[in-house]
């Protein structure tokens, strides 16, 4: 078992006193990011990439803490959900079906505390899904040449709108002008590229501005725009009282859903929305006349709840293995490893193995750490949720500002900032994704170094892109990818809205 | 309506076709050219977005209105001040931009202004301090620097 020697020394480096200090405040900070309205996920996690950077802190250090805080904010996003009806973030739409009946008969302490243990059992049973999966697929990931991944990074973005993407078209149009961005600079044969002469261009336009501005930024304005500043009203949670056989009863589903969940966070193109939903449904048909879903069964709680935190564990295997994110927060992720100069992919898993593991190993101790912090804590969770963003988001923009301004100490990144933000502003009104635009700025150069490659090799033929079966099989992928939403896409989505829909009396 | 997609996708257009003229005008790369050179890649993303941005000139989405009137003037308020705070944030200093900017923000957005204010001057001295000390990083003192203690 050459995978467990790995893991006991991934432990070595996540159990050493700063490394678990830093594992603690990410899974704190990841909460309070899950649970505040106006702060998703990739937009909490990019904030805090800057800090990080100028925390000085060791790349191993700086991976755990943010992967923490991406584990801690799958566990905040339900919070919303069942107090509120709110879901703090997409995949936890689901939760809000039964997770909100239950609050509002009394029982919110109670969802809350099921919702973090098939949280836990889920984000469990897909690292050692990840464990399992990663190091086989990056040894398979081996064999890739340069005309293999150049067709992977095309699947990647074809697939990240997901089947149930709206418009497909918008994500390419989204992935070009991300590329087109990332081809500003000083290319690797030393010829300038848009760059204007701009002095501060030649080094190319920094991505973690960018996913700063776009995200943190445009977020500010859309609030603006709804005036949605007031917050919400407080929400009182009852005192809890959960016995051993509620929570055996709630097992089989947090199980299946994890499973279901790592499976939708691995595939490309699933995500974490589709595997809470499948969760959902499964457990539906498994419970069956017994159930009685929509109107408060924990079952309902426990089974999309452990599928969305499944899939995010799952999102990280084809992140760590390839080097191609499959959502929004494992893109930003993927811009943490580029900018501690580790570069992802299969060699990752031979050349950084103490850094791969120990952030695996973290995933398993932050999880712990979570499961401990939300049942006692989730009083002061609650209590922050009704900070009201009129006061939440300029203090987040202002944080944004201290941490874009702490990398080069000019204010030239901020303007470049505030740019990004009203562009990310206007592309999401035009329900343009912002995750492809990103995608693009942090896999452009990879995708430009590796098509050279491959015509250097087969000396100008572009056929050689589509010259094995695995780059053909990418290749077919990547089309269905972009084919499919159009065909089953509408279709799903309607089944996604349904349950919604009957699930949620008096929900208006 | 559907201008919105329309005017960005001919917006896009525009921009591949001046990004593609611009690959073209690139200098052949020192040691003569390859079967890739510089202008490759570039030239391949112009195709690829004009096509997708014809598709959504002729297949656009329904639109989402645009905020005019008060909102948008909000809006413009926002984006006004957080380049004036990047601007000014050098020459008066973290904490005094901060209590400015993080304020009016609050205050734009629906606090009372004594309270929105409030905010912003104690957000600015608790993440000065907390920068300066614990992370010891220098955030400029701008007017307060005389405050400065060595």
């Amino acid at each position: 078992m050459e995978t467990l020697g790995y893991l006991m020394d991934g432990f070595g480096v996540a159990l050493q006193p700063h490394n678990l200090m830093f594992a603690l405040l990410g899974a704190f900070l990841g909460t309070l990011i899950g649970a505040l309205p106006g702060l998703g996920p990739a937009n909490g996690v990019a904030i805090l990439i800057p800090l990080a950077f100028s925390l000085g802190l060791a790349p191993e250090t700086a991976l755990i803490m943010l992967t923490s805080v991406y584990a801690g904010a799958m566990y905040g996003g339900r919070i919303s959900s069942i107090l509120l009806n709110i879901p703090g973030d997409e995949p936890a739409m689901m939760t809000c079906l039964d997770g909100y009946p239950m609050a509002q008969k009394g029982k919110a302490a109670e969802a809350l505390a099921i919702s973090a243990i098939a949280s836990f059992i889920g984000s469990l049973v897909a690292t050692v899904g990840l464990i399992l999966l990663a190091p086989l697929l990056a040894k398979f990931a081996l064999t890739f040449g340069p005309a293999e991944y150049f067709a992977l990074f095309l699947l990647a973005f074809a697939t990240l709108g997901g089947i149930t993407g709206k418009n497909p078209i918008k994500t390419v149009v989204a992935a070009c002008i991300g590329l087109m961005i990332a081809t500003v600079g000083i290319d690797n044969t030393g010829v300038q590229r848009y760059t204007f002469g701009v002095l501060e261009l030649f080094e190319g336009v920094d991505f973690i501005i960018a996913i700063v501005g776009l995200f943190a930024i445009s977020e500010l304005m859309f609030f603006i725009e709804e005036r949605a500043g007031g917050g919400k009203e407080k929400m009182k949670v009852n005192k809890l009282t959960l016995t051993w056989r509620e929570i055996r009863e709630i097992l089989p589903s947090s199980l299946r859903g994890g499973v279901l969940g790592f499976i939708a966070g691995v595939l490309p193109g699933a995500g974490a929305s589709l595997g809470s939903f499948i969760g959902y449904t499964l457990e539906k048909k498994v419970v069956g006349k017994k159930g009685y879903f929509g109107k408060g069964d924990p079952r309902g709680v426990a089974g999309p709840e452990a599928g969305n935190n499944g899939a995010s564990s799952g999102a990280l295997v084809p992140m760590l293995t390839l080097g191609v994110p499959g959502s929004g927060t494992t893109a930003v992720l993927l811009a943490l490893l580029i900018s501690l100069n580790i570069t992802p992919g299969p060699l990752m898993f031979t050349q950084n193995a103490d850094i791969v593991w120990g952030v695996i190993a973290a995933l398993l101790i932050g999880n712990f750490l979570l499961l401990i912090l939300n049942i006692p804590l989730v009083g002061i969770f609650v209590k922050l949720l009704s900070v009201p963003p009129m006061f939440l988001l300029p203090i987040v923009t202002m944080i944004a500002f201290v941490g874009i301004y702490s990398i080069s100490n000019t204010t030239f990144d901020l303007y470049f900032m505030v740019a990004f933000g009203v562009g990310g502003y206007i592309l999401r009104k035009l329900e343009i994704p912002l995750v492809p635009v990103i995608l693009g700025l942090l896999l452009g150069p990879e995708m430009e170094k590796n098509l050279r490659h491959a015509m250097d090799i087969s000396d100008g033929d572009w056929m050689i892109l589509w010259d094995s079966g695995l780059a053909i099989g990418l290749w077919v992928f990547a089309g269905l990818g972009l084919i499919l939403p159009y065909i089953i896409g509408p279709l799903l989505r309607r089944r996604m809205q349904n349950p919604i829909e009957e699930g949620t009396p008096g929900s208006d | 309506m559907t201008f919105n997609d329309r005017i960005f996708g001919v917006l896009m257009i525009v921009l591949a076709v001046a990004y593609g003229w611009g690959a073209t005008q690139f200098p052949e790369p020192f040691g003569g050219a390859e079967a890739v050179g510089p202008d490759t890649f570039p030239k391949l993303l112009a195709v690829v977005l004009i096509i997708s941005s014809l598709y959504m000139i002729v297949r656009p989405d329904p639109d989402h209105a645009w905020p005019w009137s008060r909102t948008g003037i909000e809006l413009i308020i926002a984006v006004v001040v957080l380049i004036l705070y990047a601007m000014l944030l050098q020459p008066l200093g973290f904490i005094i931009s901060t209590t400015l900017a993080v304020g009016t923000l609050c205050w734009r957005m629906g606090s009372r202004p004594a309270n929105a204010y409030i905010t912003g001057a104690v957000s600015g001295v608790v993440v000065y301090f907390l920068f300066s000390f614990a992370l010891d990083l220098a955030l400029p003192l701008g007017l307060l620097s005389f405050l400065e203690v060595n």
